[in-house]
Order: C-alpha cells, then structure tokens, then sequence
C-alpha cells in the first residue's frame, strides 16, 4: 500500500473512532440545520389576521372591505371582522390579530368633501411586518381613491358642469392606475430556509476539520510519530500529502452526508446532484488547503487550537453560514465573496433557486479554486517546514 | 582483517542559531558492535542520533550506512532501525495496529508484516496484549513495544536514544539483555545514555561526549587505562560542598574534583591514602562526611578526570 494511503487510512480510522468526529461531522449539522430551518419556518408562509372595524358601511367602505377580502389577498390576510376600535386595540394587544383597520363612520361620503375622514391602522410592535403590509394595501387603496378624487376635481375644473359629479364619480371608480410594478425573480424557486441552512451547516461544520487535522497533526508530532515516520523511508511530501487525503476524504464524506440526509429528510432542495458535487468538492479542497496554512503558520499545538478557531469563526462570519448573506449589509456580501464558504453558500443557494447544472456553479468553484491554490502555496512552503 | 564500517560518522557538525550543538564528531561502528554514546543531559548526543538516522541535516560532515550517505538516499532508511527517547506511538491504536503501521511505513509486503508483528510482539512479551489499546498499558510495557517498533524491518543498524530513561529496574534489565543479544545477533547498536553503568555493562565500544564533543572513545578498558593507577572516591557529605571540593583541589595528588547535589567525587592517585587529608579538610571547613566509598575507576571517573565535572548533577 503506499505511504500516502497508509498514513490517510490511519488518520481516518483514528478520526472516525473518536466520536466527537460523528457529532462534529453528522449529527451537529443536521441538528442544526433542522433547528434553523424550524425557527425561520414562519417566515416562508406569511401569513396574518387582520381585524377589520366597520363603522362607516357606506359604498367605498364595503368596497375596502370587499378587496382585503379577496381571493388574492387571502393568500396574505384573513379579515376578521371587529365591533369597535376599542376592540381592536385589545384584539391587536392581545395578539388576537396582528394589526387592525378603522373605518370610521362616514367615511365614505367624506370623500366628496374637502376634508374626508381617515382610516386608522391600530398596530403593535410585536407585529411590525403585518403593520408594514397593512400599511402597504391601505396606501394602495388610499391612492385609488384619491386618484379617483383627483380626476373628478380634474373634470370640473375643466369645465365640466356640476350637475355630472355624480356621472364623473362612479366613471372615476372604474378607472385604476396605470403603472403598476409586476415582480420577475430570477430564481424560479423561493429558497426555502432548510435549504439555506442545510449547507450552511453543514459548510460550518465542515470548516471544523481545519481545528481537528491541524491540532491532530501538532499531537502526532508531539508524540514523536511525525519523526517516527520521517525515520523511515518516507519525504515529508508523502507524509503531508497522506495527512491531507485523510482531511479531504472525511470532509467529503461528512458534505455529503448532510446533503443526502437533509435532503431526504427535510427536503432541502441542494440543487443538480452533479453541481453540487462538484461545489462541494472544491470546498473541501480548499479546507485541506486552508488546514495545512494553520499547520504552516502554527508552532505549537495551542497556536495551532487558537489560529484554526479564528478562521473557523471568522469565515463563517464573514461567508453566511449563520445569517442569510442576502440580508446583511452590502459590504459583509462583497466580503463573503472572498471566503470559500461564502462563495459555495452563494452557489448553493443559485442551485437551489436558479436550478441549472455546472453553468450555475462554474463561477463560485473557479473562484474557491483560486482560493486554494493562494492558501495552498503559502501552505505548501510553510507546511513542509512543519514537518521537518 | 579489520571488518568494514556499517556506520561510519565524519566530522559531523551541527549548530543551532549561535549555540554549537555538535562540533566535528567522528565515529564508526561495526556489525556486531554495540557503541554506546556517553555524555550529560545535553553533551548533544540525540543531536548526533538524529543526524545519524536522517531527522537532522549536519551543517557539515557526512553520515553514511554501509557505505550509504543517509541524507540524499531515502532508501538507507530502511537499514535503520530508530528508537527514540520518548515513547513514539498512537495511545489511541492498539499494539497490533502500532506494529502494522509501522512495518507498512518500510514498505514490507503483508504476509511478511504479519510475521513481524507477531515476531515484535513475542519478543516484547506483549502478544497476550497485542489488542489491546497502548494508552491501558504500564510504561515498561511502552517501553518494550517502542523498542520493538524500530526493530520490525529487521535493521542492520539499530539506534536507540536513551531507552531506558524513566523505567524501572526490572524492565531497564529486559531491556539491557535484549540489546546485548541485538549485538550477539550481528546487527551494529548505537546506544546513548547518560547513565554510566549501562554503557560499562551494554556496549562494546563507548564514546563519551561532552559540549558537543567527542573527548574519549575506546573499550572500558582502554578508557580507564587513561586514569592510571588512580582511585575514585566518593563522599556523601552536608555543608559547602563547593568549599569543601575547593580544599580537596588544593591537596596534592588529587588529580580531579567535582561535585553533586549531594557528594563530592574525587579522582587521586593511591586514593585510600589520601583519605586523612581530604576528612582533615572537611573538619577544617565544618563539611560533615556522612560515607566515603573508594571504587576502582570507571567510567564515570574517566568523565570527571576528562572534563572536570561529574557525569550525573
């Protein structure tokens, strides 16, 4: 057997009786990755109770009334109807419906007036995206009818005679805006957030082999097995390349796992089997790169424990394996592109929404290989002195 | 016919940063011969191992195995078998999985590391706890199966580095016999230790080392021959020591004076005589001699008479 595959299968099996290896490499990702995706569950099917007050029942009220019960808008809202406002606020305070709309009394024929009544949007701090979508469908309805108000005013200014408001009114009401916004996304499928978590996870955990390989290397030294073998007839590159194998092989086996059984599972869409594959592959190399820069950089064991807890952290951080890199300021996302797992997330999460094959991952994976060679050439110079 | 080298040492050097680790070591051993490298804690004896098996490059000289330099040809390796100081194996694989690893490391074909093992096994009494994990065993046990490590490939030079530093006088026993029947055997032994009464009793031929230097090398006999008709005298005492050695170095006919924590040795010509003076001395500085042990010269006091200092602090 070569030397390369020997020293490779010893620090495998030793890797895998450990079982700290089992929790660190299995069981935490998925552990993990179901938690997250269970606490963001809620916010891929939004949904909400809206109390709704009545006071008014006149034409445009009913109309108000009649749309935020629609069938599109009871895709977002259910409309509970309310006596009172001061229902409302108690509803609303007591979590019974997450914002409340008042139509006050009148309201519908104060708008032939200078001065018309305004809806009030009761609403609570613990709901505050509920309010803000209320907000939204209430200004959309406002708008119309001050549209409508307007291109009235408009006629009769114009010289139309007075006579026909009641004519011009109801023709108004017909009319819509024009320029509405339509959404395209890009993505043909919502990345749903067990699919976001599932590599982020696993990518996290995956980033942990850098503390294990380096400190295990530091102990095998410590314990006189590097100079054992260096006492043989072996050169130092077969002795690092065999430690690196053995990284390579048990943070493959540790990604795909997670994937098969977070897919199977939980239904974490990873996207064309083949992309990810490859993705995942390029991550791991540069894991095995970025192991042996910590072994290069380190003098000592602890040195070893401190530098790979650092870069462990700091590329989750910087790479979206804790927060959704979408959501975080521009420079953290300009930042994640200089992480290899901030890149395999970015290609992971195109998989899972864009789909497509290799052409989805190309990019992300030239890019973690550029990443590689750069950490692995320092490696390669620094490592090889580590053994000596 | 004089029998050639099997290792052959010339003019090694080797420093480290400012500090001169060893300077200019020339030394040779012969199949069959067990050469022991006698010198404190830090005369640079592992130095010397490790450029021996080609752990440590020489900053000048060359190392060579049957006529093989051991720094540019990978393959001489194989003819070396090393123990090191410090126990070298996994704690967490078992004896059997040590021992396998290892034979694989010299690239032996399976059914011959099967053999091995089970030989190595036998021979550090270890085969009724060859599945066992190394870290439930005592540290004689470790000991034994370090040694036997280094010995898996069959070398014809085997290199052990203090194998007997922190064992217990029955396994240091074991251990001294086995290497005597590696010499009998015909491999060629190179030996270090700091403690004297192994080298007189193990080796055939010892180098004694001092700062990196090779000061003495020879026989026990031809060594001690240096010394004359001198006696070594040994007296356990209390008080100023330093002051009490100062006195002795001031009594004519006493060649070397050096002290422990706990004794001061003299080297002297016809030392039983000289025994009044040196307890007159110790009255006059209130130094209380509690024994006094008058030996023949050994190793230990060729170490004091060359170097001024006592091999042991």
């Amino acid at each position: 057997m070569p030397a390369v595959l020997l020293i490779a299968g010893k620090d495998l099996r030793q890797r895998l009786r450990d079982r700290s290896a089992i929790v660190l490499g299995l069981i935490a990702p998925l552990l993990i990755a179901a938690l997250m995706s269970f606490a963001f569950k809620g916010t891929e099917s939004f949904h909400y109770s809206l109390g709704v007050v009545n006071d008014d029942h006149g034409a445009v009220a009913s109309q108000l009334v009649k749309s935020l019960d629609s069938k599109a808008s009871r895709t977002v809202l259910s409309v509970v109807a309310l006596s009172s406002a001061s229902v409302a606020r108690t509803s609303v305070r007591d979590g019974h419906v997450a914002a409340a709309l008042v139509i006050p009394a009148g309201f519908s024929t104060s708008l032939s007036a200078p001065h018309p009544e305004s809806l009030a949007i009761v609403t609570s701090v613990n709901h505050q995206v509920e309010a803000n979508v209320t907000r939204s469908i209430v200004g959309s309805f406002t708008a119309q009818v001050n549209a409508d108000r307007l291109s009235v005013e408009t006629a009769l200014a114009t010289g139309a005679p007075a006579s026909s408001l009641t004519t011009l009114s109801a023709e108004a009401a017909t009319l819509r805006i024009p320029l509405q916004s339509i959404e395209r996304p890009i993505g043909a499928d919502q990345l749903s957030a067990i699919s976001y978590y599932s590599p982020a996870m696993a990518i996290f955990f995956l980033l942990f082999t850098i503390s294990f390989a380096s400190r295990s290397f530091f102990v095998d030294r410590a314990e006189g097995m590097i100079e054992r073998m260096r006492a043989a007839p072996l050169g130092p590159a077969e002795i690092l390349v065999g430690k690196a194998l053995s990284v390579f092989v048990y943070g493959t086996l540790s990604l795909a796992t997670v994937g098969v059984i977070t897919s199977a599972a939980f239904g974490a869409n990873w996207g064309s089997p083949l992309a990810a594959c490859l993705l995942g592959l390029a991550l791991v190399i540069s894991v095995v790169c970025l192991t042996a820069l910590v072994i290069g950089v380190a003098r000592t064991q602890r040195q070893a424990e401190g530098f790979a807890s650092l870069l462990v952290f700091g590329l989750a951080l910087l790479g979206g394996n804790f927060i959704m890199i979408s959501s975080s300021p521009p420079l953290m996302r300009t930042l994640a592109l200089f992480t290899p797992n901030g890149e395999a997330m970015r290609g992971f999460s195109d998989l899972a929404t864009i789909g497509g094959g290799l052409s989805a991952v190309a990019r992300p994976i030239e890019a973690i290989l550029l990443i590689s060679v750069v950490t692995g050439g320092a490696a390669l110079t620094l490592a090889r002195r580590a053994v000596s | 016919m004089a029998q050639r080298a099997l290792l052959r040492c010339e003019n090694l050097r080797r420093s480290f940063g400012d500090r001169s680790a060893v300077e200019g070591i020339s030394f040779s051993i012969e199949p069959g011969e067990i050469y022991g490298l006698l010198g404190p804690n830090g005369a640079g004896k592992t130095t010397i191992i490790k450029m021996v098996c080609g752990l440590l490059e020489p900053d000048a000289g060359e190392v060579s195995v049957e006529g093989r330099p051991v720094h540019s040809d990978l393959s001489v390796r194989s003819l070396i078998g090393y123990v090191p100081q410090d126990i070298a194996l996994y704690p967490d694989l078992t004896a059997s999985e040590n021992l396998r690893f290892i034979a694989r490391l010299y690239k032996l074909p399976s059914d011959v590391v099967r053999q091995r093992v089970a030989e190595v096994l036998e021979l550090c009494e270890l085969s009724d706890r060859a599945n066992d994990r190394v870290d439930s065993f005592s540290g004689g046990m470790k000991r034994r199966l370090n040694i036997g490590a280094g010995l898996l490939h069959h070398p014809r030079l085997l290199v052990l580095d203090e194998p007997t530093v922190g064992v217990d006088p029955q396994s240091r026993h074991s251990i001294l016999e086995r290497v005597q029947e590696f010499g009998r055997s015909g491999m060629a032994v190179l030996y270090t230790t700091h403690y004297m009464e192994e080298a007189e009793h193990v080796c055939s031929r010892v180098g004694i080392i001092d700062h990196g230097r090779l000061i003495a090398e020879g026989t026990r006999r031809e060594l001690v021959e240096q010394l004359g008709e001198r006696d070594r005298i040994e007296m356990s005492a209390t008080g100023n020591l330093e002051a009490f050695a100062a006195a002795c170095r001031a009594i004519p006919g006493v060649d070397s004076v050096a002290t422990t924590s706990d004794a001061v040795q003299v080297v002297a010509g016809e030392g039983r005589r000289m025994l009044p003076l040196l307890l007159e001395a110790s009255e006059q500085i209130d130094v209380t001699v509690n024994t006094i042990d008058v030996t023949e010269p050994n190793l230990e006091a060729v170490f004091l008479h060359l170097t001024g200092t006592a091999l042991r602090d």
